[in-house]
């Protein structure tokens, strides 16, 4: 270094002074987010796994009842027909979804459709309509003594309180709305597969439902267990549905159809702050495990590429 | 020939039975929002006997019952456009901001904080419920619209999207700005927001959505009429005098006006709308 090099004492200082600029912008630029994040996010849900091992019930003292929380929500009956409930949720609306979703892009997709972008957006439009609305609208559908479908067919029949036939009714809506959604995707996994494979089967006379079954449904089944999967961890926090579709006006759903989060709210309305976040923090253990699951087959699907 | 015509044959068919399936499919769908559409022009009376054909007398009446219900739902609409909004704006601001540090500055802690953040998206927001209720108890904030709009306004993943998005930006662009003169804020105002207005528009109608259409957390904390969503009145909407009885025409009423903002912007976007809407799936 010469002499020449030191720069005059004048902009040396108005450097430094952009320099101590630039270092401090980028946490000047996070900060808002980071301090809401902390905040409003990720403070209660640690105030909330605090919570899980007090008996607290909103004012007064915080009594420490170690694990109890937890071993009361685990050993609780709701609990589980509430999770049984969720898990029934996802089964039985996934699998018809997903198929459904599959083979209405395969027809978009097929060659024969002219009009595919008439198509689109009407199959998807459902998932425009609130939860909260289609559930209404399919309350008001499925009514025992004025519903639509019960005028229609001169019936009866009580949909939504037998609750047998009120979980399919619940099911129903996630169908009716979700399907767009699952379309989208289905739709974008089938355009990424290449032309080329399916020309070379049709010159190898491939038919239609051979390219179908021996070409596209292997080459997408990756993408119907990401689809399963995602479903999962949304049913798991399933709510306005079934408690509207089952509910009275201004209450929740009876427990043979309510979801688990039921379980959260309702001990938030009892001050039962401490049941509530054991709840929440044992669906999150699930969540944690199908995330995990979904992470491995993901990470699958990268090594096979 | 006798082969080429026996193929177009089939093809024209095939094209046909292709396209019957899915205009019955596009029925299916639609079948609902037109029950809720037409049922909304019917009377609430009229619900109770005629509650599947056209109306016998199209009337205006359950729109204006809206605003007449409960001292007047237009009370409830304005909250839920409110919160929604406010949600929106805040948070694609903070997301921006800081996906633009996380995305063009080189800091200490850029990327532990960075996964941290991501890690989080793990973890189901309803999780927070009960710290959340306790605390804003504490502070008196239940049966505020702030208690609504605050535990929306930091997604994580608008956070990761816009980064996604602004890491494409060439730095030639930021540092052209600086050239001319352009500070920090300069930067983000003039370079980095126009540059990806497309995907804070994307993130922004489908923060909007899902803001529009909560539900589990509202229904918590919003116990007064004054305060509540449009959400969370609908389904409590019962015959003002007879009680209990729900008053379809009315609620299919507030299920049009509840839809309808969306349903305008999707119409006039639809492909844009779409792609902003599964951006979270896609993406992955």
């Amino acid at each position: 270094m010469n002499a020449q090099d030191v720069p005059p004492p004048g902009p040396t200082a108005f450097a430094r002074l952009t320099c101590w600029k630039d270092l401090l912008a980028p946490y000047l630029f996070i900060f808002p987010f980071i301090v809401s994040f902390l905040a409003l996010f990720l403070g209660p849900a640690i105030y909330a796994l605090l919570l899980s091992f007090f008996r607290y019930a909103g004012y007064g003292k915080a009594t420490w009842v170690g694990l109890r929380n937890y071993t009361i929500i685990l050993n609780y009956d709701v609990f589980w027909i509430e999770m049984r409930n969720v898990l029934f949720y996802w089964i039985a609306h996934a699998i018809p979804m997903v198929i459904l979703a599959f083979l209405l892009a395969v027809l978009v997709n097929a060659k024969v459709i002219t009009r595919k972008n008439f198509f689109k957006p009407i199959i998807f439009v459902p998932q425009v309509v609130a939860s909260v609305a289609a559930a209404l609208l399919f309350q008001n559908f499925f009514g025992t003594k004025y519903g639509i479908l019960n005028n229609l067919l001169g019936t009866q029949i009580p949909w939504l309180t037998d609750m047998d036939l009120a979980r399919w009714a619940v099911v129903i809506v996630l169908v009716w709305r979700g399907t767009g959604y699952w379309f989208v995707i289905c739709l974008a996994g089938l355009t990424t597969i290449s032309n080329e494979i399916i020309e070379a089967a049709i010159v190898d006379g491939a038919t239609a439902w051979q390219r179908l079954i021996r070409i596209t449904i292997p080459l997408m089944h990756k993408t119907f267990l990401f689809v399963f999967v995602v479903d999962a961890i949304v049913t798991l926090r399933l709510f306005a549905e079934p408690n509207v579709l089952a509910g009275k006006p201004g209450t929740l759903a009876p427990v043979e159809m309510a979801p688990v989060i039921n379980l959260v709210v309702e001990n938030v309305r009892n001050a039962q702050f401490g049941l509530a976040a054991a709840t929440g923090w044992l669906l999150f253990v699930v969540i944690a495990f199908v995330s995990w699951l979904q992470f491995r087959l993901l990470q699958r699907k990268a090594e096979e590429r | 020939m006798k082969g080429a015509q026996r193929y177009r044959a089939e093809h024209t068919t095939r094209q046909a039975a292709a396209h019957l399936l899915l205009v019955l499919a596009c029925l299916a769908f639609l079948y609902p929002m037109a029950l809720m559409t037409i049922n909304s022009f019917k009377a609430d009376a009229e619900m109770y006997v005629n509650p599947a054909g056209f109306p016998q007398r199209w009337t205006l009446q359950s729109y204006g019952k809206i605003f007449q219900y409960h001292g007047g739902m237009w009370i409830n609409y304005v909250n839920s456009v409110i919160i929604a909004v406010t949600s929106t704006v805040l948070s694609v601001l903070l997301c921006a901001l800081a996906a633009f540090a996380f995305a063009k500055y080189r800091f200490k802690g850029r990327n532990l904080i960075f996964s941290l953040l991501l890690a989080t998206m793990m973890v189901p927001p309803e999780i927070t419920i009960p710290g959340l209720y306790v605390i804003f108890a504490k502070l008196q904030w239940i049966n505020t619209l702030r208690a609504q709009i605050l535990p929306t306004i930091t997604p994580v993943l608008g956070l990761f999207l816009i980064r996604q998005y602004m890491l494409d930006i060439p730095d030639s662009l930021i540092e052209a700005a600086k050239i001319d003169g352009a500070g920090h804020i300069t930067v983000f105002w003039k370079v980095m927001v126009p540059t990806s207005a497309p995907i804070l528009g994307a993130f922004a109608i489908l923060h909007f959505m899902s803001v529009w259409n909560a539900y589990t957390w509202p229904v918590l904390v919003a116990t007064k009429q004054q305060v509540q969503p449009i959400m969370v009145i609908l389904p409590q909407l019962v015959d003002p005098i007879i009680g209990f009885l729900p008053v379809w025409g009315t609620i299919m009423a507030g299920c049009v006006l509840s839809t309808l903002p969306l349903l305008i912007v999707f119409v006039a976007f639809q492909d844009k709308f779409i792609s902003s809407v599964v951006i979270g799936a896609i993406k992955e």
